[in-house]
């Protein structure tokens, strides 16, 4: 019961933290964080819960940023179905190459979703009529949102960022069902011991390609959001070094739980934007944080906090201790 | 803590939303005294040795100008644009947002520039750009953009018309250019330029901005015989080639012919052997004989040591013709200045400048120049000898792709 | 293809495929002795050249230089398996290749710290400037110099591992590495000395590359993912295989760019998926 309180007392913590957070940051800088938080979930869906440490994910990011923005500038499509458009060839291309990667296990699975990233990459990069090439793909419209009797433009900044931050809690509490859900249990099983999962009788390999393509829905879709945001797709959105942010997002916030690659990705964000004004060269601090966190806290933000309340726990305690004893 | 229900919890977020939103423009309104101006340069990335030289341009002329205009003071503030889409939209925005910014120069790389066009457009700022893509000045124009390099159109016909001048048997051409917007609008323009003199283009590689391998490239240029060797590359990736082209055995032979270089400083990267038969087109070489070339060339080499080449130029001039534009609507606000620059004609660093109000082109000279061999050079920095220098051909209608610039 | 072209293409192909095989060597090691996939190791092959940089301007000379960027990346290495990845050898490997990511981050921007972010170009030697007339075509002395020397070094190292007692002890440590610790080797020492030496040869990969490509801060990025698919191609913890993989790779691509440009680099990528779909054991690998 007590469980249950302290869920609900985090996600309306959550809710809270969405609502406030544009007055710490400029809404477009709020707006990314969340859109990463989603390629964030959705990379800890895959590596925290199912262990599979893929450095690929850009590829999805990429592909459904670039989906969604050909959609609304060659078909003028409407907004909820560039979103969709995004996510679903996010899920068809991670359901193919998924296939393939998970055919391998450690480090050929992760050189699999690497090398395809790469591959991605210098075809976005040379399929220039398609991409734009090294340019972008400029010209990225932001439609209104038109629901039924809803039509609500969206061309602010502010307006943008309540869209993007109602569509990552939706995804929120979608990814929270899935990983409460048997299919959540069963990827934790993989990831804690492939072999006793096999032996129950789980077919190891379709659960991994299972979390392996929700992964890309998510990643897609979040990629058809940052599209929007600049009105460009830049060429980096598919490129391996937007992969390893995710991965570090992850792995700062918090690997395995719910809520680390969210203060992964408002961390690197507000690290890049905060402190590349200041430092040109911030990317030795996030290289530092991330080799402390390896060597001293694998467990990420997530786990600096929990230690944290324990310190201050423990401070509480003592002195009765001591006049008990006394 | 006493339990809220969900209802509550709900109106809270919202109430703590529409605090923040309302907040926020309090925070830009307070800079209205000073004139902001942005010079978004590459710091980073394959453009990173540019990126000094262009904010070494801009706060010449800023501070030539006495730090002043209209009577307000000058705020000149640089961000990174890294020669990347993303990062350099993102900084524009925040200088645009938190620093009150209206007046945008640079960046240096075309295909950023396209980007921080878009960004222009939509936040109503004066943006002012020097590059070889003609869709700033062509397809997506609009009121707020304007192009200073020459149009490659007339660029690539001075340097085809006056090295066929010089060399009429020269037929045979192989191109190396970069892959973007940059390299497609040079591309595109040296071969109209070529057809005019019979010219067969024998090969074309487009090459990734920032490759270091050009032995491949050279080796497919020596294997196709060409006549001349024509890179449509400039910064490391030309010097890299122009050595490469020596190993391999193509130049001093084969003549090299650069069509978008970047003057002095580049030049002064190879040593006068790797210049022998080395052509180069650019918008900026410090010889040119109009006032306020010469006198910027003497105070930029006393203070720099070696003189200015086209990045210092280019953001020299650029600056001066905002500035100039400011003081003749008497006004900072960008749509005030646009109205005074369009079809301004007046003298600066190129010699008589004139800005065509129809599609933001700003028409001035271009040159070509030949570089000197070891015992015709006179000093240190005397690279080369300017060989011919125009503002015409001029884009013809039917390559104008700028059919309607738009409203302000 | 005229013959000069294919001449041309296969010899560039050897000489960047030479350095490939260096390189990929290197993180073979490290892969097959550490079980690291080290990530840091684009950062080792532009330190190598940036230290080679740094030497030549104090007047250390090229060759000179040379030894001091294989010496300076050596100890570098040494110093990132003592105080890090040692650490690390009980926990799950991911781990360490993320301690490797976040270690090529601070080494790339140290390195622009103490450099600059501008790209330098640089001379070859005297005696190795220009090119060679080969009857066919001309060819540039410092490749040729490239192709010779990594050529003698990678047989060196393939030598070692193969035929000497001190290369047994590291076959034996990547084979099974518990198994070699029971008969009495210093395992520990091994992985430094292992992870030294992979080091070192990528250090001594970029050194060379120098005059060829000039430095830049981005050089490391840019040879990563082509060291990789040479490792994966060749096959884990195999040293030969490093080697026929990475002149493999090298002369594909050299031909790719002759042929077909615009797909040369998407298509080495496309030959790793095949391999590991294919052969996931790797050209000459075994596990």
């Amino acid at each position: 019961m007590a469980d249950r309180g302290r869920a609900l007392v985090r996600l309306v913590a959550l809710v809270a933290a969405v609502a406030v957070l544009p007055l710490f940051v400029r809404p477009v800088v709020a707006a990314e964080i969340w859109i990463f938080a989603i390629a964030a979930m959705a990379l800890n869906l895959i590596f925290g819960y199912t262990g599979m440490l893929s450095f690929g994910q850009a590829t999805f990011f990429g592909i459904g940023a670039y989906a969604g923005a050909l959609m609304m500038i060659h078909w003028q499509a409407p907004l909820l179905l560039a979103l969709a458009g995004g996510a679903v060839l996010g899920a068809l291309t991670a359901a193919v190459l998924g296939y393939l990667c998970i055919q391998r296990l450690g480090i050929y699975f992760i050189m699999l979703t690497f090398g395809f990233n790469q591959m991605f990459f210098f075809i976005a990069y040379k399929w220039t009529d398609l991409t734009g090439g090294e340019d972008g793909l400029p010209g990225v419209p932001r439609p209104p949102l038109a629901l039924g009797p809803l039509h609500l433009p969206l061309n602010t900044a502010t307006r943008y960022y309540l869209f993007v931050a109602v569509v990552f809690l939706l995804l929120f509490y979608a990814m929270k069902r899935i990983v409460d859900s048997p299919l959540g249990l069963i990827c934790r099983s993989i990831r804690e011991n492939p072999n006793r999962a096999a032996a129950i009788g789980y077919d190891v390999k379709l659960y991994k390609w299972i979390a392996f393509t929700i992964a890309g829905a998510f990643t897609g879709l979040a990629g058809v959001l940052y599209a929007m945001m600049y009105g460009i797709v830049p060429l980096e959105a598919i490129s391996w070094i937007t992969s390893g942010d995710i991965v570090f997002m992850v792995l700062i916030g918090g690997l395995g739980n719910l809520y680390g690659p969210l203060l992964g990705a408002a961390g690197l964000k507000w690290l890049s934007e905060a402190v590349s004004v200041v430092w040109q060269r911030w990317p030795l601090i996030l290289g530092v944080a991330l080799v402390l966190v390896v060597l001293y806290l694998r467990g990420g933000l997530v786990e600096a906090l929990a230690r944290l309340r324990e310190a201050l726990a423990r401070r509480r305690l003592r002195p009765r201790v001591r006049e008990e004893s006394a | 803590m006493a339990r809220m229900s969900r209802r509550d919890f709900l109106k809270t977020g919202a109430a703590a939303t529409i605090a923040g939103v309302s907040a926020g423009p309090a925070v830009v309104a307070g800079q209205s005294k000073e004139v902001v101006m942005l010079g978004i340069w590459p710091f980073t990335g394959p453009f990173a040795d540019a990126g000094p030289l262009l904010d070494r341009g801009m706060k010449f002329a800023i501070e030539e100008w006495g730090t002043r205009v209209i009577g307000r003071p000058i705020k000149y503030i640089t961000r990174d644009s890294e020669t990347k889409a993303g990062p350099s939209t993102r900084r524009v925005e925040e200088a645009i947002e938190s620093e009150g910014a209206r007046f945008v120069i640079g960046p240096w790389s075309s295909g950023v520039a396209l980007a921080v066009a878009e960004v222009a457009k939509r936040r109503k700022v004066l943006h002012y750009f020097s590059g070889g893509t003609e869709e700033i000045s062509g397809k997506r124009c609009h009121r707020y953009s304007f192009q200073w390099a020459a149009s490659p159109f007339t660029a690539m016909h001075i340097v085809m018309d006056s090295f066929m001048k010089r060399h009429p048997k020269a037929k045979r051409w192989y191109i190396l250019v970069w892959d973007y917007a940059f390299g497609w609008s040079v591309e595109k323009y040296i071969k109209v330029a070529g057809q005019g003199h019979g010219v067969e283009f024998v090969g074309t590689d487009r090459v990734q901005l920032g490759t270091r391998e050009w032995g491949g490239f050279v080796s497919k240029a020596a294997a196709a015989n060409p006549d001349v060797l024509c890179m449509l590359t400039a910064a490391q990736d030309f010097i890299i080639a122009v050595r490469e082209a020596h190993n391999f055995g193509l130049a001093p032979k084969v003549p090299i012919v650069q069509g978008w270089g970047l003057g002095s400083e580049e030049l002064a990267q190879l040593d006068a052997k790797t210049r022998e038969n080395l052509w180069t087109g650019t918008n900026g070489y410090y010889t040119a004989n109009t006032a306020v070339a010469r006198k910027y060339a003497e105070s930029y080499e006393k203070k720099f040591g070696i003189p200015p080449g086209y990045p210092a130029i280019a953001a020299y001039s650029m600056t001066r013709l905002v500035l100039g534009g400011i003081e003749r609507a008497k006004s900072a606000e960008p749509a005030d200045v646009v109205k005074a620059l369009e079809g301004w004609e007046t003298d600066d660093w190129p010699g008589r400048v004139r800005i065509d109000p129809k599609t933001h082109q700003t028409v001035h000279d271009y040159f070509f120049l030949r570089c000197k061999r070891p015992n015709e050079m006179k000093h240190q920095h005397d690279y080369g000898e300017i060989v011919a220098f125009g503002s015409e051909p001029l884009m013809p209608e039917q390559y104008n792709e700028c059919k309607d610039i738009g409203a302000l | 293809m005229s013959v000069s072209l294919l001449s041309w293409a296969v010899l560039n192909g050897l000489v960047t495929g030479v350095i490939y095989a260096l390189t990929g060597v290197g993180l073979s090691i490290i892969l097959g002795l550490l079980n690291i996939p080290n990530f840091a190791h684009g950062a080792l092959y532009a330190l190598g050249a940036y230290f080679l940089y740094a030497a030549a301007q104090a007047a250390l000379g090229f060759w000179g230089g040379l030894i001091a960027a294989a010496l300076g990346v050596a100890l570098l290495g040494m110093a990132i398996e003592y105080l890090g990845l040692r650490r690390l050898y009980g926990v799950h490997p991911d781990y360490a290749l993320l301690l490797t990511f976040g270690l090529s981050l601070i080494l790339t921007e140290a390195t622009i710290f103490v450099w600059g972010p501008t790209g330098f170009t640089f001379q070859p030697p005297l005696m190795l400037a220009g090119g060679v007339n080969l009857g066919v075509m001309v060819y540039p002395k410092y490749r040729l110099m490239i192709m010779l020397a990594t050529g003698l070094l990678v047989l060196g190292c393939w030598l070692f591992v193969e035929r000497t007692k001190y290369g047994a002890i590291i076959r034996a440590g990547i084979e099974d590495r518990d198994m070699a610790s029971a008969l009495g080797i210093n395992i520990r020492r091994v992985f430094t000395l292992g992870f030294a030496a992979g080091a070192a040869l990528a250090g001594i990969g970029g050194a060379l590359m120098l005059p060829v490509r000039g430095i830049a801060p981005t050089m490391g990025v840019e040879i990563m993912p082509v060291a990789f698919v040479v490792v994966v191609l060749g096959g884990l913890g195999s040293l030969p295989g490093a080697i026929v993989a990475g002149l493999l790779v090298g002369v594909f691509q050299s031909l790719m760019t002759a042929l077909w440009a615009p797909g040369a680099d998407a298509s080495v990528f496309a030959l790793m998926t095949l391999g590991i779909l294919l052969r996931p054991q790797g050209l000459l690998g075994q596990r």
